[in-house]
């Protein structure tokens, strides 16, 4: 996704309503990230698990917020997703970067890469691909989870190399 | 002094304030001893009652927030340590009961008997205070009324045999009630 989209995204996701956007940078989606630091709006923790448990928090305090990770930290989130977001139903809205999608990416992201899409769907969590064409109505949907109360997940794939 | 010991004199001290307290025993014991709308029991994911509590103070900058911890449950997220004191979270005061053991799970050992969680904590920019007595924790409490946070209140307590219940409430309702009341606590 380019940088123009993911700037433009950052802006609406705000715009909408989100007011905090909490996690552990990607290089995927390093333009959102960005667009956030510069509106003062990111806060990066140490851990992907300790970005969700703030997250709650300030959701809980009624501030809408969204918690963004690569999927090597989706992976490290998996217990602390069902244990805390699943069952207090907390609505936190995802982003997670979609490394190894390339199937020539680097290494150590093979394997996530390949079972990510299973994962996300066997733990129940609701999920679209965002791409330049269609991030708008897929923000929208993400939004409209997060009002029913349902934790949702945003995907940028890495489509290329560096 | 045994850890629900020092967890009702805390939270009896604490009254009305909103507290985050960690899975296992520790929420067992604050919601045998002083349920209110207020505590969210965290009965999962482990390490991270400080990480809400974060969150929670964040977002209500006026308020006290108050964290109920283990030796067990920081030690799994020491970076919440960090993410706090950078932060500044002037109204976080954050309780870690410790009896060097993981308590909930048989007794197993933490290495906090070996190394100063105090240490750690003072050089995240926590101000500690140190407590083994019931005297002791119940000024501590009342005393960090006017001390600027991130505070931390390590209480040393004794291993037991006794096993509170159980939080009986169905976590969606932990959270309703908790998201209701922190609105309407007022210093």
């Amino acid at each position: 996704m380019n940088e123009k989209i993911q700037r433009q995204m950052f802006d609406f996701l705000n715009k909408k309503g989100i007011e905090n956007f909490v996690g552990v940078p990607d290089s995927t989606m390093k333009y959102f990230i960005d667009q956030g630091i510069k509106k003062k709006k990111i806060l990066i923790p140490t851990r992907e698990e300790e970005a969700i448990g703030i997250a709650v928090g300030m959701i809980m305090s009624k501030s809408p917020s969204l918690v963004f990770m690569q999927n090597a930290g989706f992976g490290n989130s998996i217990s602390t997703i069902t244990s805390l977001v699943q069952l207090y139903k907390i609505p936190i809205l995802f982003l997670i970067g979609w490394r190894g999608y390339l199937p020539n990416d680097a290494p150590e992201h093979t394997k996530f890469g390949q079972v990510q899409p299973k994962l996300l769907s066997i733990l129940g969590i609701k999920s679209k691909v965002v791409t330049e064409k269609n991030w708008k109505e897929n923000c929208v949907w993400a939004l409209k989870q997060i009002t029913k109360n349902n934790c949702c997940a945003l995907i940028i794939r890495r489509d290329f190399h560096d | 002094m045994i850890r629900k010991e020092a967890i009702e004199i805390a939270a009896k001290e604490i009254g009305n304030f909103p507290i985050i307290s960690a899975n296992g025993y520790i929420s067992r014991d604050l919601f045998e001893s002083y349920e209110k709308k207020s505590n969210f029991y965290m009965i999962g994911s482990m390490g991270l009652a400080s990480s809400i509590g974060l969150g929670v103070a964040l977002k209500n900058s006026k308020k006290r927030v108050y964290i109920f911890d283990g030796d067990g449950n920081i030690l799994m997220n020491l970076g919440s340590l960090v993410t706090i004191g950078a932060l500044k979270a002037t109204n976080i005061v954050h309780f870690v009961f410790d009896n060097s053991s993981h308590e909930s799970t048989g007794g197993q050992p933490t290495p906090s008997s070996q190394i100063k969680i105090e240490k750690i904590a003072k050089a995240a920019g926590y101000t500690v205070f140190n407590t083994k007595t019931k005297k002791g924790l119940k000024n501590i409490t009342k005393k960090n009324n006017h001390t600027k946070g991130p505070i931390m209140i390590l209480v040393n307590v004794k291993k037991s045999n006794y096993v509170s219940k159980r939080v009986s409430l169905h976590p969606v309702e932990i959270c309703n009630r908790f998201m209701n009341s922190i609105r309407k606590v007022s210093k």
